[in-house]
Order: structure tokens, then C-alpha cells, then sequence
């Protein structure tokens, strides 16, 4: 018996041919990673959650030279810094679904990653039970020669790759003159109120 | 029948078979003893010295993404009282700054990065954590901030004392892990091993207990 017959040796040309060609047809990778939809906004804007129906709001920004919890006793000395505190009151709101626990960064245009304060019993950022609102506040210690483009990331942590939202809030600071400006008007103090939780209307 | 051939030659691998016996035995006997004279003597691994340097307080170690200036050391003695036990810790006053270039985010100090070496062949004793910033436990240090003064306490015997200690300072690396074993090719800071060991002259202090 032949055992290369050309129709076997077609068919052998014919697979590598369909595998170059199914590599030319895969679309160019759009995204650093395809279960992650990068949610981007502003303060004030709600931002949605994906399939959670929970959505996350900054409500305000305040910079400050020093912090205190507000249930700490009267003689308790208040958090200094050598650089500046900056405070981010937000409002989330709680869908049928629980999101993901979020991890909360600041990222800024000169490449620092800042995280949450230690030491503040009361900043932190997380979802109330379904049904519920919540109000808080996190607080970073930053570095004010590196603000300008300072963004509010809440990445969530995963135990498996699903489909996910990353949200991002610009805090509103395009140039170095404003981040300047904001480190200038820093109140001398300011009282981190323990978080709120209210049905959501 | 078997020819008086094959009776000889069953004979001579006889012989030859056992000529060497005792030779073989005698030998696979000293294996096993050289074997139990180098386990008994410590291994077989080369014993190396210190291979970082020993550098005596005040000094400053740059040691993975935290530059530490060292000042003092303290045993701090808690007296026996009615409730509890006598216990003494030593503590390490440092000033640490974050010098992470890689990737400027803000970190706390892990426990892990520091070790009190006893020496003497006792095992080192791990630290219970950094506090910074006033004694805030697992206070995060901002890339580009100027140093903030830290301390790290590690757990000694109740009558612990000691003219010089040794606290062994260790390193992270930022490079990633093996991509060939499918691992992400990220580097990220990890891999910790020993920088520099920093001698301090501790002071005996006594806490009567004002801070508790």
C-alpha cells in the first residue's frame, strides 16, 4: 500500500493553511484584559457596577493638613503629615448583587499608587446589605508634588476571572496649578464622620 | 546428566562468586559509617559565614523599596503585676522612607522584613510588626514623603538581657516569577533575603504601665 497518497498530503497542507488563516482572523487584543469593563467618570456621576445593579458615587473631595476620627476622645491628637491628607466622601448604593470586594487606589499622573490611610477607624469604602445606601469616607496621605490627574480606582479583587468592573473617578485635578491651588486651600483639619447607612429610595 | 564440563564451571562461578565476599562487605561497611560520620559532624553543606554586611547604629540600609535609618534600640521590661506575667520586648527605633522607584505606591512595612538575631545557635525570633506615625500599627509610607520615624518590636525572654543585639535587615526584589513555568511575567516585589545585619546598643526601660 502507498502511504503518501497526494490526496493525504493535500489534506496535511490544507490544516496548516487553516490554522495560519484562523491566526489571521483573531481581532487585534483591544484590551489589557477582556473580563474587565473599565467604568470612567467624574464627582457626582454614579457609576455602575456590571450585573450588580450597585452603583458608586464621589460626592466630594477635601483636602486637609490634618485628620481625626470623629469619635476619638477629646485628648487624642489628630493625624499630621508632611504631605497632605486628601478625604473622598462617597455614596454607594447596593444591588441585588453584592460586588466584589473593591480595593480602593489613587493613581496620579507623575506614576504614584497611593493607598487608604491606616490608623483611621473610620475610612474605608465597602457596600452595605441589598437594599441599602451607605455614605463614608476614605482617606489617602499623598504626596503633593505628585497630584496633577489624581484618579480614584476601585479595582475589585477576584478569586476567579469573571466579567468585572473597574471603576475609575477623576478627581478633578488637570493641572499642577490647581493640584497647588487645592494643596493651598487645605482646611487644618478634618473629621472623618463614621460611615452612614440609609435605605436606598 | 550433567557433563563433568558444566560441573566445573558451576564450580569455578562458585568460586568466583564468593572470592571478594568479604572485600564487598567490608567496603559497603565503611560507606555506611563515613555516611553516619558526616551526619553525626553536621552535613555535608559547606558552613559559610556572615555573607552581608554588619554595619553598627546609627547607619542607614537601603534594603528593597525601604530606605531605614537606624537610631536606638530599647528592652522595654512590663513589670509583674496581679494580672500578668513579666514580659520584656526589644524595640528598634528607625526612620524609614519609601524608595520604591518601580512602581511609587504607597506600603507598609511588613514584619517579615526584619528579624532579631540572637546568635548562638538560637533560632531568630520575627518581629510583631512596624508601627510608624505615632505608633500606628501598619502605618502606610508614601512614595516621595521625607521619613517617618517607626519602630519594630520583637519578643524576648523576661529577663532578657543583652550589650549588644543584632537585628537582621531583609531585602525584596522586584522581578517576576518563572514565565516558563506559566506564571505572569509581571515582576512584582517579593523574593526577600538578607541585606544587612545593623548592631544597636539596647536600654533597659521600664514600662510601669501608663501606656496601657
Amino acid at each position: 500500500m502507498k502511504l503518501y497518497r497526494p490526496a493525504t498530503i493535500l489534506v496535511g497542507v490544507l490544516f496548516v493553511l487553516i490554522g495560519g488563516l484562523t491566526r489571521l482572523a483573531t481581532p487585534d487584543q483591544v484590551y489589557d484584559e477582556q473580563n474587565i469593563k473599565v467604568v470612567h467618570g467624574t464627582i457626582g456621576e454614579p457609576l455602575d457596577y456590571e450585573g450588580t445593579g450597585s452603583t458608586v458615587k464621589v460626592t466630594r473631595i477635601k483636602f486637609a493638613r490634618s485628620v481625626l476620627d470623629s469619635s476619638d476622645s477629646d485628648g487624642k491628637k489628630p493625624l499630621e503629615t508632611n504631605g497632605i491628607y486628601v478625604a473622598i466622601e462617597w455614596d454607594a448604593i447596593r444591588g441585588d448583587r453584592k460586588p466584589d470586594l473593591t480595593n480602593a487606589t489613587l493613581q496620579a499622573d507623575g506614576g504614584s499608587v497611593y493607598q487608604p490611610v491606616e490608623g483611621l477607624s473610620h475610612s474605608g469604602l465597602d457596600f452595605p446589605d441589598a437594599g441599602y445606601a451607605k455614605t463614608g469616607t476614605v482617606v489617602f496621605e499623598i504626596n503633593p508634588a505628585d497630584m496633577k490627574g489624581l484618579t480614584l480606582e476601585l479595582r475589585p479583587t477576584m478569586l476567579f476571572n469573571v466579567y468585572n468592573s473597574d471603576i475609575t473617578v477623576d478627581l478633578g485635578i488637570p493641572t499642577e496649578a490647581i493640584a497647588q491651588q487645592m494643596v493651598d486651600g487645605a482646611v487644618a483639619q478634618y473629621i472623618v464622620e463614621d460611615a452612614v447607612t440609609r435605605v436606598a429610595s | 546428566m550433567e557433563s563433568l564440563d558444566e560441573v566445573i564451571d558451576a564450580m569455578i562461578a562458585d568460586r568466583v562468586i564468593h572470592r571478594h565476599r568479604r572485600i564487598w562487605l567490608l567496603v559497603i561497611a565503611l560507606v555506611v559509617v563515613a555516611v553516619l560520620v558526616v551526619l553525626a559532624t553536621g552535613g555535608w553543606k559547606e558552613k559559610k559565614g556572615r555573607t552581608v554586611p554588619t554595619l553598627t547604629a546609627p547607619t542607614t540600609v537601603t534594603a528593597g523599596r525601604f530606605e531605614y535609618s537606624f537610631t536606638k534600640a530599647e528592652i522595654v521590661q512590663t513589670p509583674k503585676t496581679e494580672y500578668d506575667e513579666a514580659e520584656s520586648k526589644l524595640k528598634v527605633y528607625f526612620d524609614a522612607k519609601n524608595v520604591d522607584t518601580e512602581e511609587h505606591e504607597s506600603v507598609s512595612i511588613d514584619s517579615q522584613l526584619m528579624l532579631f538575631v540572637p546568635g548562638h545557635g538560637e533560632e531568630n525570633v520575627e518581629s510583631d510588626g512596624a508601627s510608624c506615625h505615632d505608633d500606628k500599627i501598619g502605618w502606610v509610607l508614601v512614595y516621595g514623603l521625607p521619613p517617618e520615624s517607626c519602630s519594630m518590636t520583637f519578643k524576648v525572654a523576661p529577663d532578657f538581657k543583652a550589650d549588644v543585639v543584632e537585628i537582621g535587615v531583609l531585602q525584596e526584589h522586584y522581578e517576576s516569577d518563572n514565565e516558563a513555568l506559566g506564571a505572569n511575567d509581571k515582576p512584582y516585589w517579593h523574593n526577600e533575603d538578607a541585606a544587612a545585619v545593623v548592631r544597636l546598643s539596647p536600654k533597659v526601660v521600664i514600662d510601669a504601665g501608663e501606656n496601657k
